[in-house]
């Protein structure tokens, strides 16, 4: 039921006679206490729990929802694993769960961009682990054709390394 | 070289030579690195694990690097404990499992952890506050493994590591400082918050979660990211010197105002040292601490530095049953740490250990 004095939802119900007759009010908190039905405002600090408590419901849970649901495709690793364990397990986590770990790394290290030093570029760096992802899958699905041409090729790199 | 070759050397930066050495232990870098071939360690298998070691043990091979590799899973609890004493690995790596071990240099210097946190954490140490020299030793090591080796990094992130705390740079910058006088004082919380302000750590002398014992400290970066390698030893060589300018302000104020009672302080401790028949791990760090303040004020002059550096470590649980050839327990160990520091201090004057 909305308001009768505005579109919110009403939480206030007041059902009062005055000379004989039967009155019904419906009201939301706001116009409750403006109207003088309701207590006033609750004290401050009860108030600002319920204030982050629904803050970290609508921002954080919708950001964790998403990224609940992400999932690494190299190492299995869920973004919700490494909240609560704090380790990230494999290089290609930092790209799957970017959303998430940028503003952790901003508050911790004041930057999100590495300044100093770099190795040489190396095209073919963690292709291996890539080609294991491929192959897992591969096995899954039973395409054993593709699986076989992955592990000769992860042969061939093993013996570059 | 093996475990027991090591109980008749000591590591060089122990020495107590190099700049400030009467306040400064050491400088110690370290380099998270990660090979962007496998997963971290900790989502590692154990076939994932020995491939890494191989990678690293081939590296070491064909970069003709003088480092010995310690196979640290096939070690007993007590070896791998005095790896933890000497500084060359982590109590994560000694309480570990599966494939993983430390290639070491025979100065103690360098240290390279496989299959820690991270597959490979780099350490170079060095007496005194020579930061600057340990960069230039650490970098050219990082060097000659990335030529046989693909890291994981990332132009954005830097050098990718297992717990974001460390990604980018991958360095801690550290100095371990022996600042007696100022927990005399009571003013070590208030430099600690000082510290902690401009997002320094300090730690004990056996880093995270140790207490600080034998009155060391140790003094390191926390942010990784976003700024150099340079810039990040700058601000320790910047910070430092001031902390080390407090301890010397601290220790003459008890020179000028307590020196008596200094000087009573430092003769028992030493006495006891000598003396004793069964003392504690905790007791003789904080005897030491003494011992080796009075020698840099010259309350003591027939007793070396670097002997005192070195029982700071000699006379850890492990050593001591490492030199008596068994496994002690705590009482036996009290007995044979005394008997250890007896012999090392006899009659007042120091047995030079080779």
């Amino acid at each position: 039921m909305t308001c009768q004095k505005c579109p919110e939802e009403a939480t206030v119900h007041l059902t009062e006679t005055v000379g004989g007759r039967r009155r019904e009010l419906h009201l939301c908190p706001a116009c409750a206490r403006e109207a003088g039905v309701a207590l006033p405002e609750a004290p401050p600090v009860l108030a600002l729990d319920a204030v982050v408590q629904s803050l970290i419901v609508t921002h954080v849970g919708e950001l964790v929802g998403e990224l609940a649901r992400s999932t690494c495709p190299d190492c299995g690793l869920k973004f919700m694993e490494f909240r609560a364990r704090g380790r990230l397990g494999c290089p290609n986590d930092y790209r799957v769960f970017a959303k998430g770990l940028l503003p952790l790394l901003g508050h911790a290290h004041g930057a999100t961009r590495h300044v100093g030093k770099a190795p040489r570029p190396r095209a073919d760096a963690g292709d291996r682990l890539r080609i294991r992802t491929r192959l897992r899958d591969a096995i899954a699905r039973e395409d054993y054709e593709e699986a076989a041409r992955l592990r000769d090729l992860l042969r061939l790199k093993d013996a570059d390394a | 070289m093996n475990l027991d070759d090591l109980t008749r050397t000591s590591g060089e930066w122990l020495r107590g030579t190099g700049p400030e050495s009467d306040i400064v232990m050491c400088a110690r870098i370290r380099l998270a690195r990660n090979l962007a071939d496998f997963p971290f360690t900790n989502r590692a298998s154990r076939g994932e694990k020995a491939e890494i070691e191989a990678n690293f043990k081939s590296c070491l091979g064909t970069s003709r690097l003088e480092l010995t590799y310690l196979d640290v899973n096939g070690f007993s609890a007590l070896d791998r404990q005095f790896l933890v004493e000497r500084q060359l690995i982590s109590r994560e790596l000694a309480a570990g499992e599966g494939p993983r071990g430390v290639a070491i240099g025979s100065q103690e210097n360098v240290s390279i952890m496989v299959n820690e946190e991270d597959h490979l954490r780099i350490q170079v140490m060095l007496s005194g506050l020579s930061l600057h020299d340990v960069w230039d030793r650490i970098n050219k090591l990082d060097d000659q493994l990335e030529e046989h080796l693909a890291y994981a990094y990332s132009p954005q992130l830097g050098y990718l590591t297992a717990c974001p705390t460390n990604v980018g740079t991958g360095i801690r910058v550290g100095v371990m400082l022996h600042l007696p006088a100022l927990v005399q004082t009571k003013q070590i919380d208030k430099v600690f918050r000082a510290l902690q302000k401009i997002n320094l750590a300090v730690r004990g002398l056996y880093g995270e979660g140790t207490q600080a014992f034998g009155d060391f400290y140790q003094i390191s970066n926390q942010q990784t990211l976003g700024k150099s390698e340079q810039e990040l030893i700058r601000i320790l060589t910047d910070v430092v010197p001031q902390v080390i300018q407090y301890e010397r302000t601290a220790r003459q104020v008890l020179m000028n105002e307590r020196r008596q009672h200094l000087h009573d302080q430092v003769s028992r401790a030493y006495g006891v040292l000598k003396t004793a028949h069964t003392i504690s791990s905790e007791e003789t760090m904080h005897l030491l601490s003494s011992v080796r303040m009075g020698i840099n004020l010259g309350l003591i002059d027939d007793l070396a530095i670097a002997t005192v550096n070195e029982l700071f470590i000699q006379t850890q649980p492990a050593y001591l049953q490492k030199i008596q050839g068994s496994e002690l327990g705590v009482e036996e160990r009290n007995v044979a740490r005394a008997s250890y520091l007896r012999s090392r201090l006899s009659n007042g004057r120091h047995v030079e250990s080779e």
